[in-house]
């Protein structure tokens, strides 16, 4: 019989010994799946384009595969973010799942070997011939994790890009006419100061203020720029032409009044509201924004792209990754498949999302129609430069940081370079 | 049996010759708070030290980097200065709402409950305990709303008692944004210390204070020399507990102002909680909690400390 120590001790080691075993359990997921059910997450708002499309194509999959059964759980972006490698590490790994595009994210998961070479099924179903080149250079990675060489690991299907959304009755209040020339655009800003009114909508807390920079230094930049920044072809110096420039005016306008100097500590939000609101005239930010302002921007607007600039930010869209322990990988090809499909694509675009491989004739919504073209034209001059948060892991909160206080006034451009350069070489991966 | 009775009426435990001993018996049921104590306390602590003497990005096989990380630490001038607005914080959700809900509680309890009735008193107290019931996430949203610069409700409220130039843009100037958030954190906090000192109140014997009152002292004596020495435990606990808040506040800096601008309010657990997840340096910002947990830790023992010691001193 036991003792009352005795049956203390055996029970801490019954219940001690549970409790490892279901802290470590074990992450094997290597159980191949009973090909009934596929396992789907993705973070798009169901009202979004993207929701929408991939509603549809849930639909046309479970048309198409009589019997397999969809578990779709919608997760937000930032939930996916924080948790994908410890997901991906478990038996819980969806078979397939949205995640983010880039070096540190997807580029990441690839080198850890989280996720599944998709290099075969992109050739045997034609997703490489689907994509031009600057929307597939998020999908293929190196050994490195370093995106634009090497096997696919994942699929876009959808496009972004950022331009400058305006608010036609504003300018037409000011008698401004559109313009055509960065020239139009300052003097259309030094008309809006004249009068009172911050021309540029601007959020320093999240990413909008350091697009305008980037978009700056693109404007005096290439290609090969762009590759040495973001695919480390070269050696960046962010005291180079194009950085101390747009540095230099991005202060510039704060000091003109061109971008509200109280907007260090607004968040992305909050700058298209001011947009949606009409307080503040002009927008440059991404497409992600298009389908909102259609539905809630109650004035005549319009969009063009940022003026005399070859380049401006923009990739692929999120990708559709397999996990390596996905158990129904032949499922997650097929739905990835039909998310390439024109059907699916097509409703995408007139939904105000950019497909990439819609048919140009079915997309019928005029302001789609533009948001397309725009992206076309774009496409074709190969101007994508993704995005300046992308090169370094932590870089987007150095950017947010650092760029604040260029609004604030309390760092000068040269200073702002230094830091940027410093957290650059920190965070570059060594080849 | 008669053992037994005798060493319970002369308190004597000893555990010679008894078959049934109590404080085995009782062990079984420190069992599953000792359990989850273990799962959720002290083995996470011991893998997170464990992280932190490796360089690791969270997936993949952890390197062994041995003390490099509370090396760069030290040299980590960001770092440094999230613990310096760290000891703002402790002013904020410490000092000041123990100061403050001092006065307030033996303001409610002496003046306000004989003047206007224990109902008056209860109200006022639930008003401000409210926002320690409120989620942080939600104060803070609203929070950030009253001190936008441009429609915020204060800066407005300014604007209309004709105080324009006192207008700030609270959170977004680097130079005022920790006293923003300390004044945030100051209405969040003080209701804690004011419920706790209000229930020590309660303990303390009213014919001291009549008896300070027919010998002629006034409010301001009798809360010196009568509430504070009677409620001094209450206020060992409360100033410990205040300070480990302060030091790990983590919920008002990502509402409010994410750490900025540029890096004015940051503070260690956010720091770390950057470190890990949007840089994913793991083993670094592992590093940072853990030298955070063990500061937590001493703070709290030497608050403990002093607390014994006081009582002893009275108990002597």
């Amino acid at each position: 019989m036991l003792t009352a120590r005795r049956r203390v001790v055996a029970t801490a080691v019954i219940l001690a010994g549970s409790l490892l075993l279901t802290s470590c359990g074990d992450s094997d997921s290597g159980s191949s799946g009973d090909g009934k059910t596929l396992k789907l997450w993705h973070y798009e708002a169901p009202n979004s384009a993207m929701g929408l499309a991939w509603n549809e194509a849930i639909k046309e999959f479970k048309a198409k595969h009589p019997g397999v059964k969809v578990e779709f759980e919608e997760k937000g972006f930032e939930q996916i973010q924080k948790t994908a490698p410890m997901v991906l590490n478990s038996s819980d790994a969806p078979d397939v799942m949205e995640y983010n595009k880039g070096n540190a994210t997807a580029g990441l998961l690839s080198k850890q070997g989280l996720l599944t070479d998709l290099s075969a099924e992109a050739t045997k179903r034609g997703w490489d011939k689907k994509l031009s080149a600057s929307v597939r250079t998020t999908s293929v990675y190196d050994a490195n994790g370093v995106m634009g060489s090497g096997k696919w690991y994942g699929v876009p299907n959808y496009a972004e890009y950022t331009m400058v959304f305006y608010n036609k009755e504003l300018f037409a209040k000011y008698k401004i006419p559109e313009p055509k020339t960065f020239d139009e655009l300052t003097a259309a800003m030094d008309t809006f100061v004249k009068n009172k009114v911050t021309p540029l909508a601007n959020g320093g807390a999240e990413y909008i203020a350091h697009q305008y920079l980037y978009q700056l230094a693109l404007s005096k930049a290439d290609r090969a720029w762009v590759d040495s920044y973001e695919l480390y072809k070269g050696k960046t110096d962010f005291h180079d032409p194009a950085w101390t420039y747009a540095a230099d005016t991005f202060a510039d306008w704060v000091k003109k009044g061109y971008i509200g100097k109280t907007s260090s500590n607004v968040k992305a939000e909050e700058t298209g509201v001011s947009f949606i609101q009409g307080k503040a005239p002009i927008l440059f930010s991404g497409s992600w924004w298009y389908g909102r302002f259609v539905n809630e921007a109650k004035f005549d607007w319009g969009t063009f792209l940022w003026p005399e600039s070859n380049l401006t930010l923009g990739s692929g869209g999120n990708l559709w990754v397999v996990p390596k322990g996905a158990k129904n990988k032949e499922l997650a090809y097929d739905f990835i498949d039909i998310t390439m499909s024109e059907k699916i694509q097509n409703l995408l675009g007139n939904k105000g999302g950019v497909p990439v491989a819609a048919d140009a004739s079915a997309i019928t919504d005029p302001k789609s129609k533009t948001l397309i073209d725009n992206f076309n034209t774009l496409s074709e001059r190969d101007g994508l430069a993704f995005y300046p948060d992308w090169p370094v892991p932590g870089f987007y909160d150095v950017l947010v940081s650092e760029t604040q206080k260029l609004i604030t006034g309390s760092e000068q451009p040269d200073g702002y370079l230094d830091a940027l350069q410093e957290a650059y070489d920190k965070g570059v991966p060594q080849q | 049996m008669t053992v037994t009775v005798e060493r319970r009426v002369t308190g004597k435990q000893t555990h010679a010759g008894h078959p049934r001993r109590p404080r085995d018996s009782y062990a079984l049921f420190l069992l599953p708070g000792v359990l989850a104590f273990l799962a959720v306390i002290i083995v996470p602590f011991l893998m997170n030290t464990g992280v932190s003497f490796t360089d690791w990005q969270g997936v993949g096989s952890p390197e062994w980097s041995g003390l490099a990380n509370y090396r760069e630490l030290l040299d980590d001038s960001e770092f440094w200065a999230s613990f310096r607005h760290s000891l703002f914080m402790v002013v904020a959700m410490a000092a000041v709402p123990t100061a403050v809900g001092l006065v307030l509680a033996a303001a409610l309890f002496d003046y306000v409950g004989k003047h206007f009735g224990s109902k008056t008193v209860a109200v006022l107290r639930a008003c401000f305990y409210l926002p320690q019931v409120l989620p942080i996430a939600v104060a803070g949203i609203v929070w950030s709303w009253i001190l936008a610069p441009d429609s915020g409700s204060l800066n407005e409220l300014l604007k209309a008692i004709g105080l324009s130039s006192w207008q700030q843009d609270w959170l977004g100037d680097p130079d005022i944004a920790l006293y923003s958030v300390m004044g945030v954190m100051v209405w969040v906090q003080l209701g804690f210390p004011l419920v706790i000192f209000m229930a020590g109140l309660q303990r303390v014997d009213p014919q001291l204070y009549e008896a300070a009152e027919l010998d002629g002292a006034g409010w301001w004596r009798r809360f010196w020399h009568i509430t504070l020495p009677q409620i001094r435990p209450e206020i060992y606990v409360v100033l410990t507990w205040c300070t480990i808040a302060a030091l790990k506040v983590f919920g008002a800096v990502y509402v409010l102002t994410k750490g900025g601008p540029g890096g004015a309010t940051n503070v260690p657990s956010y720091f770390s909680f950057t470190t890990f997840f949007e840089k994913t340096q793991v083993g670094y910002g592992a590093a940072i909690s853990t030298v955070l947990t063990v500061i937590i830790l001493l703070l709290s023992l030497i608050g403990l400390k002093l607390q014994t010691r006081a009582e002893e001193r009275e108990g002597s």
